[in-house]
């Protein structure tokens, strides 16, 4: 098997050394392969944030250990870790975050800029990108001129232009409305499927949860039960969850 | 309970509340120092006792452009503080508090912000003014005494304009509030900017601009014959064209930049553009007052140091340096402090007393020595000088030569008789000799200088009773007493064209910082999601440097070249105003660097605190 991200007993403490602490996160193991689409489910401040922050490199754990693609994050200096971030982690956030003062195709170009690729090949890359979600009719329009899914659209595009090894998603269907969230929730299950793209989805929506394969359950900082699809359909699949929710 | 809250969410933003503090506790110092100067008779008649009633116009002028740039700056500083508190009244707002009370505490928020600033500005101010007018007295040489730095009346001035002032923001930023939804407040970041462009609008736009700007610095370059018209067409189109340009003809550029692939799409270059396009849009009424204000401030600084200038003209309407009627002790020791380049002197014998009196020279001296003096003409409309000879034969005619002459001699009224060398041995009388220096390096040993000529002056004056009787020398003649004399009335505009630079230059410097800083706030979300997407903390400063170092050069490019055509106003003043043009222009430009470089400092700190 391919191992893509592997995360070894994980802790993160908050608060000064003799001051009042609060551990976030107390050991979380678990691991990864390719081409999986795996939900991280569990309640407000269960620590499923401060897990995601730490996996994509944009925090650093108490202790413990974090390796995607074969390299280990603790081993990588800030310089490094940027570099990481920009080739390796693509992320999809609740809200967006595009930059409202480019158009939709500078802010799906950015990582790729970002890494010097030459220009030819951005173009020919986000062209590709915006094609398979669908969204070339408005590359040149501006984020506040298009509709929210579509905003979420563009963002899917920037976050896998340059083809990174894994897909973080935070709440990616947060803002957006049913119909809208079903797209795009499709959308990352067809390039799951089709395209092998590892995904990583932090949610406390069963409905979106219902679209990955694997779900963790985190609680007090830990990883409690762990669900599989299998053979099960997404339908099943949404009652397990749901089940499972209203257990604990 | 709003009270306390709002005190906390002062608290907690302390490094803004700071910045923005000292923003306007150096607005009102530099208020009150200008007071000072201004209405402060005992800096005006000791610096300038001449051109008194000229000088409190120039200076009334200053005080009404000060005070605009003071009403412009309060009203970027208010909205840097309103774009701070926006979100903490929303909040509040949302939570149910009323909307008079939310009111009443930003009321009282700018108030006391301001009443403190005011307060403790001009005391900043008062050891300010003492400490700037000691500076720049030593490091230019200027001639001014009498100076302290506190004077009540400027004291009392600068309270009321500025309570005032802040009486008004308060004003109008409880109005702003008040009329707000709620909505806006809290999601006053996110709100869209229009970013639609209307390329056949622009490109008019843009070509009037240049065209505004080309006519008025035509206009300024022909000013001998337009006149005081070309003020008014200067100003007018500079002003206009100014606007415009900055509203398109940057904005088409930066566009055409997006469109070069090969440059946007290089690292952050593209982020960079379209910051720089968003902020155009809204910071073109900014941008041409600070360029205009850019222009006036250099200008004031360059045509101030020019001044210094009318002292070369002083120098040069008197040929000797010093004139040395009778040596003593007394004056050949102050003789070994200057450096003497050449000597030249004239024998001559007094005879008869009274309006009888003759001096005697002879002619193989006069022809011999060659005696200077400065011819006055007029070229262009100004002052100009020729150095000529002093013959036998202009005594003979007792022409200018022969008048120079005569004033050169302790006894102005003698009548100067030319005779042979025989006949001048013959004459029963004493010789006398007066010595005519050069020296070298007047302006910087001028004390030494004017030391001599004074005792020199006063040797002969005190010398016997019989002798000195006739005597009289009139020392506001020589070098140092007419070097003395422009050296004050130059001063005193020196040192307030350079005042009123300074003054300008940081107001708009601090003016535009707060511009950016204030919409640093709304940047921030930016710089953490383009640190997510793999930007290096390197990179982000890259962008921040060169986004905010646009934002500072534009409207220093186009203050340069106003200044450039608009000196050409004072060539009917100064002999050159383009002379020496890097000092002030170095000066200038070190000082808008350390602004921008604070204000690139301050705008990381706000925007990519977390990185770090």
């Amino acid at each position: 098997m391919n191992e893509i991200l592997k995360a070894e007993a994980i802790t993160k403490t908050y608060g000064a050394r003799g001051a009042k602490q609060y551990q976030a996160l107390k050991g979380i193991y678990f691991s990864l392969q390719k081409g999986e689409f795996v939900g991280i489910m569990g309640a407000s401040g269960s620590g499923k944030t401060t897990l995601l922050n730490i996996l994509s490199t944009l925090d650093v754990p108490t202790s413990g250990k974090v390796v995607i693609n074969q390299h280990d994050l603790s081993s990588l200096n800030k310089k490094q870790l940027a570099d990481f971030r920009g080739r390796e982690i693509g992320f999809i956030f609740q809200d967006f975050n595009l930059l409202e003062n480019l158009t939709n195709r500078e802010n799906i170009a950015l990582p790729l800029a970002l890494q010097n690729v030459k220009a030819a090949e951005i173009n020919e890359k986000v062209n590709a990108i915006a094609k398979r979600l669908g969204i070339d009719s408005i590359l040149t329009k501006y984020p506040a001129e298009i509709s929210g899914g579509q905003k979420q659209r563009v963002a899917a595009a920037r976050a896998l232009v340059h083809n990174p090894a894994i897909l973080f998603g935070d709440e990616p269907t947060g803002a957006l409305d049913s119909t809208a969230a079903t797209e795009l929730l499709t959308t990352m299950e067809k390039l799951n499927q089709e395209d092998q793209v590892t995904i990583l989805m932090v949610t406390h929506d069963p409905y979106s949860a219902s679209y990955a394969q694997r779900i963790l359950f985190i609680k007090d900082g830990k990883i409690g039960r762990e669900l599989e699809k299998g053979q099960a359909s997404r339908a099943d699949f949404y009652q397990e969850i749901i089940g499972e929710l209203g257990r604990n | 309970m709003l009270w306390k809250l709002s005190l906390t969410g002062i608290k907690s933003r302390r490094r803004d509340y700071a910045v923005l503090f000292s923003g306007l506790m150096l607005a009102a110092a530099i208020f009150y120092m200008f007071m000072t100067l201004a209405i402060n008779p005992a800096f005006l008649k000791g610096a300038l006792t001449i051109s008194f009633s000229i000088t409190k116009y120039v200076f009334i002028v200053g005080i009404i452009l000060l005070s605009i740039i003071t009403l412009v700056y309060i009203v970027y500083d208010n909205s840097f503080l309103l774009s701070m508190r926006k979100k903490d009244y929303g909040l509040y707002l949302m939570l149910g508090a009323r909307t008079s009370k939310i009111g009443e505490l930003i009321f009282a928020e700018t108030l006391l912000v301001g009443f403190l600033a005011t307060i403790l500005g001009s005391i900043l101010g008062i050891g300010l003014a003492q400490l700037v007018s000691k500076l720049l007295i030593n490091q230019l040489g200027l001639q001014i005494h009498k100076f302290v730095g506190f004077y009540l009346p400027a004291l009392l001035w600068t309270i009321v304009f500025f309570l005032a002032l802040f009486f008004l923001a308060a004003l109008w930023n409880r109005h702003k509030l008040v009329k707000s939804q709620v909505i806006d407040l809290l999601h006053e970041q996110q709100r869209p900017v229009n970013l639609r462009f209307h390329p056949v609008w622009k490109t008019i736009e843009a070509v009037l601009g240049i065209v505004l700007l080309a006519v008025g610095y035509w206009a300024m370059w022909n000013y001998k014959q337009l006149m005081t018209n070309s003020l008014w067409i200067g100003l007018i189109t500079i002003v206009a064209g100014t606007y415009f340009t900055f509203d398109s003809l940057f904005s088409i550029v930066i566009r055409l930049l997006r469109r070069n692939q090969k440059f946007a799409n290089r690292r952050l270059h593209s982020f960079t553009l379209g910051q720089l396009q968003f902020r155009l849009g809204a910071y073109t009424r900014i941008l041409s007052v600070v360029s205009l204000l850019f222009a006036l401030a250099l200008g004031a600084i360059t045509v101030g140091l020019n001044f210094h200038s009318l002292t070369d003209q002083a120098m040069e309407s008197t040929y000797y340096d010093v004139v040395i009627y009778k040596h003593s002790p007394k004056v050949d020791r102050q003789l070994k402090h200057v450096s003497v380049r050449k000597t030249q002197n004239l024998n001559y014998k007094l005879v008869g007393t009274g309006k009888w009196q003759i001096i005697y020279v002879s002619e193989p001296q006069i022809a011999k020595e060659k005696l200077k003096y400065q011819h006055f003409y007029q070229k262009d409309g100004q002052a100009a000088y020729s150095t000529r000879t002093i013959t036998p034969e202009n005594i003979r005619k007792a022409d200018e030569g022969y008048m120079q002459l005569s004033m050169l001699m302790p006894y102005p009224s003698a009548q100067i008789k030319l005779v042979s060398a025989k006949q001048y041995q013959n004459i029963k009388a004493k010789e006398q000799k007066t010595d005519f220096l050069l020296v070298n390096n007047f302006r910087q040993n001028f004390n030494q200088i004017e030391k001599l000529q004074h005792l020199a002056v006063k040797q002969i004056m005190d010398g016997p009773k019989v002798e000195s009787s006739d005597i009289t020398i009139n020392l506001n003649n020589s070098k140092s007493a007419q070097y003395r004399l422009i050296a004050s009335v130059a001063s005193g505009f020196e040192f307030m064209g350079f005042f009123l630079g300074l003054a300008f230059l940081a107001m708009l410097a601090s003016t535009l910082m707060f511009k950016v800083l204030s919409g640093a706030e709304s940047d921030k979300l930016r710089y953490q999601m383009l640190a997510k997407i793999g930007a290096q903390v390197s990179w982000l400063k890259q962008a921040v440097r060169v986004e905010i170092g646009t934002l500072f050069a534009l409207p220093a490019v186009l203050g340069i070249v106003d200044v450039l055509f608009g000196l050409q106003f004072f060539k009917s003043m100064l002999k050159n105003p383009y002379d020496r043009l890097w000092i002030p222009f170095t000066l200038f430009l070190v000082i808008y660097l350390l602004y921008y470089l604070l204000t690139v400092k301050m705008y990381e700190q706000l925007v990519l605190k977390n990185q770090h």
